[in-house]
């Protein structure tokens, strides 16, 4: 056995094992095992998944001088490379549009590239070259800052099951087919996006998240999709451009989406999805919805609580409801139609597995009140209702409070917690 | 919900299945703890392991006190119900281990394909070597240090761009000129029995040369130059060297009488900060391509220095990137001076070498 305590064990490792230790490292610790011994020389060069960020090199005030070894680091490194490369990522503020970047994307594009994430620094963006479009094995394509312009002959990424375009400059309709053209996709998020207007095909998508300036989205096929985060930035332009519109958003929204399991909305989601709706039939019934969370619903507006009402009401198996208003108290004090909460609709329905209620936000206006009111009294296992009034509610706290303890409560287990600052 | 409820309530419905470990000895270890592995699994349901008999031989790199430590972590995921806060603390706790444990637990995983448990050795392993000096991560794993010092670098000089590495490979690069320029004069010496006096000669010069006698010592040098070049010519082999020594005939005299008429300010600062070096010195290391004729002290001086300064550029990465880069920067030499409170010679080799760099 020799002294047990001097053995090199780690050196003896399968191969596999090693690459998995120095995959773990930062990469410049992992380059820097080729110094330890002879064994040790060439391990490193055959890993397979390459994480580049500036802390490659030592950062200094000179941007230019870090840019420079961070491109002389990345090329190096490259060079000393054997093998297959399936993960290459660039996440660097300090490298923005340079040529070097369109050699390794050459280079990866040879060389088994499977995942590829550029995350670059403003300033000029980068223009994604042609060879990227011919990584037929790509999984995963993060852009971050990037121009994309894809040649005539551009079909699609057949095995790509990931897609994230964060500020990328790129037409809507090469957009659009980009994503029709993915059929395996799994997972898109777009953000930073102004007026587009999108309508996206991608039968096997799973997880979507937006975020920008949306014109007009329309999920026209994604019936497996799981879970959703939207974003939705409103400018004059857009507000009246909803005016206008006749479609329903809901519909062309959340229409096509049976396995939604969850479903998270900011800033003008509601409003976006009560433009154009209509007290119709619901369509749907949403089996998978266990959480949903409203930011920023405005109960003042009627339209706006018919969404959250029937989102809710549609999802049987609702386990975990969270909203925060953004209600003009001094608007929304006068609160008409009132009646609503007296529909025999409301009182025939009951949230059967609704167990934690979050209501933030709150200005305690007549519906919100009202509101989780409904609530209490329509959920028999309700855990847990915790309400955070809104900051700049000082002098109506006592009269939420007292509001409250009267509400009557389905569930004898159930909770209040009412949470200041 | 212990481990040890789950034994007292059922103790008879569990089965069990036998092992092999590669030293022979044979274990039963309960079924469904065992199946975790799913090495193991394929084997059970090929229908072994039902027996002492057929027991299931275990991979090579699987001994006894390592099965029963993948056995402990298999009876802990294996149980349904744990928060992922508990597999985590079990997790981190369980790997709390030496390294030389971790090494063989991570290796006995893989055989037995245990794939979670490999991920999670692995991002130990990781975390040891993350962070450390060369010298650390050698000394915890017990690495030979079996490359040279030229090897070492070999990959910084790939990886980045630093003049020092440069410079050292031109020192290195000297160094084996040397060596074979000293192989060669072996040779002259079995002929000519004066050299390796000379040499001792050069030496003594050297030791005493520090106080001012810097005249002596040119002359000495020159002389020894001389000599040098004659043996030169005789191996007439040797093109290269006869080149450089014309280069060096050519452009010694600047050197000789005046340093100013090329220096830059930086380097004329680095002089005033050394004035003890003897011109000549200077004059040894000015061009390090030209130059190849370097007595035995000098020689071991600059090998000390070398491997020093590799020991380091291997040590003190960050701060020597840094370092690096302010000099980039600045263009100053100042941080050159390895340690403080050093011999002054120490600190002038390179800094020469360097301002030699520099004018390139």
């Amino acid at each position: 056995m020799g002294d047990a305590l001097d053995q090199d064990l780690v050196s003896d490792l399968p191969q596999s094992i090693i690459e998995s230790i120095l995959t773990r490292l930062p990469i410049r610790d992992a380059v820097r095992t080729s110094i330890l011994s002879s064994k040790w020389r060439y391990k490193w060069a055959s890993i397979t998944q390459l994480v580049f960020d500036e802390k490659c090199v030592t950062l200094c005030n000179d941007r230019d001088l870090v840019e420079k070894s961070l491109i002389d680091f990345i090329t190096r490194a490259l060079f000393l490379h054997k093998g297959p490369i399936h993960k290459f990522q660039l996440s660097t503020t300090y490298l923005q549009c340079c040529p070097d970047i369109d050699q390794w994307i050459l280079f990866l594009s040879r060389n088994d590239i499977k995942e590829l994430v550029l995350e670059l620094g403003e300033g000029e963006w980068f223009r994604v070259p042609a060879c990227l479009f011919y990584c037929k094995r790509l999984t995963r394509l993060d852009l971050f800052r990037c121009e994309l312009d894809p040649p005539l002959t551009f079909k699609g990424f057949l095995c790509l099951k990931s897609l994230t375009l964060h500020q990328v400059l790129v037409a809507p309709d090469v957009i659009e087919s980009l994503i029709s053209g993915c059929p395996l996709l799994e997972n898109l998020s777009i953000s930073y996006f102004d007026s587009l207007a999108l309508n996206i095909k991608a039968p096997n998508l799973k997880f979507l998240f937006l975020e920008g300036e949306f014109k007009d989205i329309s999920l026209e096929n994604t019936p497996l999709l799981v879970a959703m985060s939207v974003a939705m930035y409103m400018t004059e332009d857009i507000a009246e451009h909803f005016e206008q519109s006749s479609s329903c958003n809901f519909v062309k929204f959340l229409g096509g989406v049976p396995r939604l399991e969850r479903l998270i909305g900011h800033i003008y989601f509601t409003k976006y999805l009560s433009i154009g709706y209509d007290l119709g039939n619901l369509l749907i019934t949403y089996n998978y919805l266990k959480v949903i969370e409203l930011n920023q619903v405005s109960f003042e507006d009627m339209k706006e609580i018919y969404v959250v009402l029937r989102l809710i009401m549609s999802s049987p198996n609702l386990g975990e409801l969270q909203i925060s208003g953004s209600s003009n108290a001094l608007v929304a004090l006068e609160a008409p139609d009132l009646d609503l909460w007296e529909k025999q609709s409301l009182l025939n329905c009951t949230f059967e597995k609704l167990k934690l209620v979050k209501m933030t936000d709150m200005s305690g206006v007549p519906h919100e009140m009202e509101f989780v009111k409904f609530l209490l009294s329509r959920s028999p296992v309700l855990e847990t209702m915790s309400i955070a009034p809104c900051v700049y509610v000082m002098d109506g706290r006592l009269n939420m409070l007292i509001e409250l303890v009267r509400f009557r409560r389905a569930s004898p287990r159930g909770e209040i917690v009412f949470i200041q600052e | 919900m212990s481990d040890g409820v789950m034994a007292v309530v059922k103790p008879e419905m569990k089965s069990y299945i036998w092992l092999q470990t590669a030293d022979g000895s044979i274990q039963q270890v309960e079924e469904e703890v065992a199946m975790f592995c799913p090495m193991i699994c394929r084997e059970v349901i090929a229908g072994m392991g039902s027996s002492k008999n057929y027991a299931i031989s275990l991979p090579q790199r699987v001994n006894p006190a390592i099965l029963g430590l993948i056995l402990d972590y298999c009876r802990f995921h294996q149980v349904p119900g744990h928060s992922n806060k508990e597999r985590k603390t079990y997790d981190e706790k369980f790997i709390r281990m030496d390294t030389k444990k971790l090494c063989e637990l991570t290796s006995a995983a893989d055989s037995l394909q245990l794939k979670p448990l490999v991920d999670l050795t692995s991002r130990a392993l990781a975390r040891i070597i993350e962070g450390k000096t060369p010298e650390e991560i050698r000394e915890t794993f017990h690495l030979p240090d079996d490359l040279t010092e030229e090897e070492k670098l070999e990959p910084l000089r790939n990886i980045t761009d630093d003049p020092r590495i440069r410079l050292l490979n031109r020192l290195y690069a000297r160094k084996r000129k040397e060596l074979k320029e000293r192989e060669k004069l072996k040779n002259v010496e079995v002929e000519e029995e004066r050299v390796d006096e000379r040499s001792v000669e050069d030496l003594l010069t050297f030791i005493n040369g520090g106080d001012g006698e810097s005249k002596g010592v040119r002359s000495n040098k020159s002389k020894k130059k001389n000599r040098r070049r004659k043996d030169h010519l005789k191996n007439s082999s040797n093109d290269i060297n006869g080149n450089h020594n014309k280069e060096l005939d050519a452009l010694s005299p600047p050197f000789h009488d005046g340093e100013d008429s090329k220096a830059s300010p930086s380097r004329t600062s680095k002089l005033q900060d050394s004035t003890t070096v003897s011109f000549s010195t200077k004059l040894e290391f000015d061009d390090v391509d030209i130059d190849d004729d370097l007595d035995p002290a000098m020689k071991e001086e600059l090998d000390r220095e070398v491997e020093d300064f590799a020991r380091r550029l291997n040590s003190d990465w960050p701060e020597r990137m840094q370092e690096i880069l302010s000099l980039g920067q600045e263009r100053r030499l100042v941080s050159m001076s390895m340690n403080g409170n050093g011999s002054r010679r120490y600190n002038k080799y390179p800094a020469a070498a360097l301002s030699g760099l520099e004018r390139c």
